[in-house]
């Protein structure tokens, strides 16, 4: 034993670990490189951003279900190249010239940025089935369990006392639909009188408690445990529920907006020989199979009939789209720069 | 047996001397350091081995890794080479203009590496000042793993050279002289009397940029974009699954980064202890 040590085996050893370490490494970064089986083209890809909420629907639910059927056609395989953010960021990140072929946006007005930095054809989107909604999901309230402050409705959330978590206009899509949610409700609550929607609007954001930048960022929030209320998704309770994983408790409001998410193709990023996939993948989105799926995911689809699938669904008495609200153009005009930003962020300064 | 009684006595009396103060420290290092390294392994490790190797074995896991791993090799590489380069320069030439020069390279340790992303796609990216000329032959370096390369090349450029030029900034000149007297040529001078001495900066240099490069956050998530299985590395994964919510992906990847800068930072260790133990 004391021969062997003396011999220097074993402190050789020892510097020899890191090279043999790293070598092991190097040979696990490069492997699929130097490996046999790896021989041939790698397979087509299409490029997909899209905002955050849509990650697991695509990734595991309807791409998977479109290589299948493009196997099932042609006998090729395809891989799906994707990127998840919020709606805000991957604009941002499209204007900056990320090899994106097929877009996703939570709002039309993210779409609307794409066209004013020429990007795409205005409105070309509107071309695509269902003027390019891929799918909706109504805004609700997330209360705490037991529902402590017996919050029923979005007026219930203007009484003083009942902290609001919500996600920022500025950098959110969600955050966007929210407003006009909530100023929606008040308007059809009482379309006699022009100021309800101002009204309501102003009583909810006298009680925020936290603005959010993305969706997803207010909801982790309100699981930490702050505030009373948070506004956001369906989507976002449908499927944890589902999973048993849900630990709040939903209130459907009686008037609601169902938010629309907008598919877009870029066109500059695609190459003539592989308009037809990426083409292809795009019109998968609205086929009986790939709405189910988001149905399945929490998703309200496009055709009313596939919802009655997921019983998860809450009734919503007087549902409404952005089209009631004059369309995003004139909704961003009218009501989150003219009554949010000038009449009750203003206010409330005051 | 009788020489010992002495040592043993002291060393009991001391540590306890010591106890109010080593406990404050370790007191301090528990939340602040201890703690949140513990959290890692044993969230990665909460739904059992079989989901902390469910969640690694992703295609997009093992990618991230894979690509972060590949990213470093190729850092440290490049690095090793153009790093030993500019300290060899800044350290034995004397020239105008050397002192801004020597600030310029080691300014990646001062700049935020958000800035380092946002500069570097105002250069190559496609809209970018130099990106929006090379797009026209169809090179578009950003949003590719040459655009990550770069940017952790940038980052990283500080970490060789400040291994390294202090060696040579020692180094007795006699030798060097020793060898032109003797006819070496320049090369061989540095091959057989320089190399052999910097083999100690060149190793800490390496490691140091292999590590940080396996790291790197900031600049990559804004020149890579971030798209898996292409140029998604593992931090961005780490970023990315704990956005999308799927805590335990997230955790088993970073587990597995903590546990690789836990052996870079023994191998550093062991080599400056040994060093240390030589001289």
């Amino acid at each position: 034993m004391r021969n062997w040590r003396s011999s220097g085996l074993l402190p050789r050893l020892r510097s020899a670990l890191p090279i043999i370490i790293f070598g092991l490494l190097a040979l696990f970064a490069i492997h699929p490189w130097i490996s046999p089986h790896s021989g041939g083209a790698a397979p087509r890809a299409i490029v997909l951003y899209g905002f955050s909420i849509l990650g697991e629907v695509m990734n595991e639910g309807v791409f998977p279900a479109f290589r299948e059927e493009w196997r099932e056609r042609t006998g090729e395989e395809v891989e799906l190249i994707s990127s998840f953010a919020g709606s805000g960021t991957v604009t941002n990140q499209i204007i900056m010239g990320v090899p994106a072929q097929i877009v996703l946006l939570a709002t039309e007005l993210d779409a609307q940025r794409l066209a004013d930095a020429d990007l795409t054809q205005p409105r070309s989107w509107r071309n695509l089935p269902c003027g390019g909604v891929v799918n909706r999901s109504p805004f609700v309230i997330f209360v705490r369990g037991g529902n402590p402050k017996r919050i029923a409705d979005f007026s219930d959330l203007t009484r003083p006392g009942i902290g609001i978590i919500h996600p920022d206009p500025m950098t959110s899509g969600g955050a966007n639909w929210a407003v006009v949610a909530e100023y929606g409700a008040g308007l059809r609550q009482n379309p006699s009188n022009p100021e309800a929607g101002y009204q309501l609007l102003l009583g909810i954001w006298k009680n925020i408690a936290a603005l959010s930048a993305s969706a997803r960022g207010a909801r982790t929030e309100f699981e930490q445990g702050f505030g009373d209320a948070l506004i956001t998704y369906e989507q976002e309770a449908v499927r944890d529920k589902a999973r048993s994983r849900f630990k709040l408790e939903v209130v459907y409001p009686r008037r609601t907006i169902l938010s629309e998410h907008t598919l877009l193709l870029l066109d500059h990023n695609i190459a003539p020989g592989e308009r037809e996939l990426v083409e292809a993948f795009a019109n998968f989105m609205w086929s009986e199979k790939a709405q189910r799926i988001f149905v399945n995911y929490g998703f309200r689809s496009v055709d009313e009939s596939l919802n009655l699938e997921n019983p998860e669904f809450g009734k919503i008495q007087d549902p409404f789209l952005i089209e009631d609200l004059g369309g995003w153009p004139e909704a961003k005009k009218r009501i989150i720069d003219g009554i949010w930003k000038n009449r009750v962020l203003k206010d409330l300064k005051q | 047996m009788s020489p010992d009684i002495p040592d043993v006595s002291t060393a009991k009396t001391r540590p306890h001397s010591a106890i109010a103060p080593v406990g404050l420290l370790v007191l301090v290092l528990l939340p602040l350091l201890l703690m949140p390294l513990a959290a890692i392994f044993i969230f990665a490790f909460e739904g059992g081995l079989s989901t902390f190797i469910t969640a690694l074995s992703s295609p997009d896991a093992v990618f991230a890794l894979r690509f972060s791993l590949f990213i470093a090799f190729a850092t440290a590489a490049v690095n090793a080479v153009l790093g030993t380069f500019a300290a060899y320069i800044l350290s034995k030439y004397r020239f105008p203009g050397e002192r801004p020069l020597g600030i310029v390279v080691n300014l990646p340790v001062a700049i935020p590496t958000v800035v380092v992303g946002t500069s570097l796609l105002l250069l190559w990216g496609p809209i970018g000042l130099l990106g929006k000329f090379l797009g026209k032959f169809g090179l578009e370096p950003m949003f590719t793993p040459f655009g990550v390369l770069l940017a952790h090349l940038f980052v990283t450029f500080p970490y060789m050279l400040g291994s390294v030029k202090p060696v040579l900034d020692e180094l007795e000149t006699t030798y060097e002289e020793a060898a032109y007297t003797m006819g070496a040529s320049r090369w061989q001078t540095f091959r057989y009397v320089i190399l052999p001495a910097l083999r100690g900066g060149l190793f800490t240099g390496t490691l140091l940029t292999f590590a940080h490069s396996l790291g790197e956050f900031g600049a990559t998530v804004l020149v890579s974009g971030n798209l898996r299985l292409r140029t998604q590395t593992a931090p961005l994964y780490i970023f990315a699954q704990f956005e999308a919510g799927n805590v335990a992906n997230a955790n088993a990847v970073a587990a597995v980064l903590a546990v690789l800068s836990f052996i870079i930072f023994f191998f550093l260790l062991q080599y400056t202890g040994g060093q240390g133990r030589r001289a």
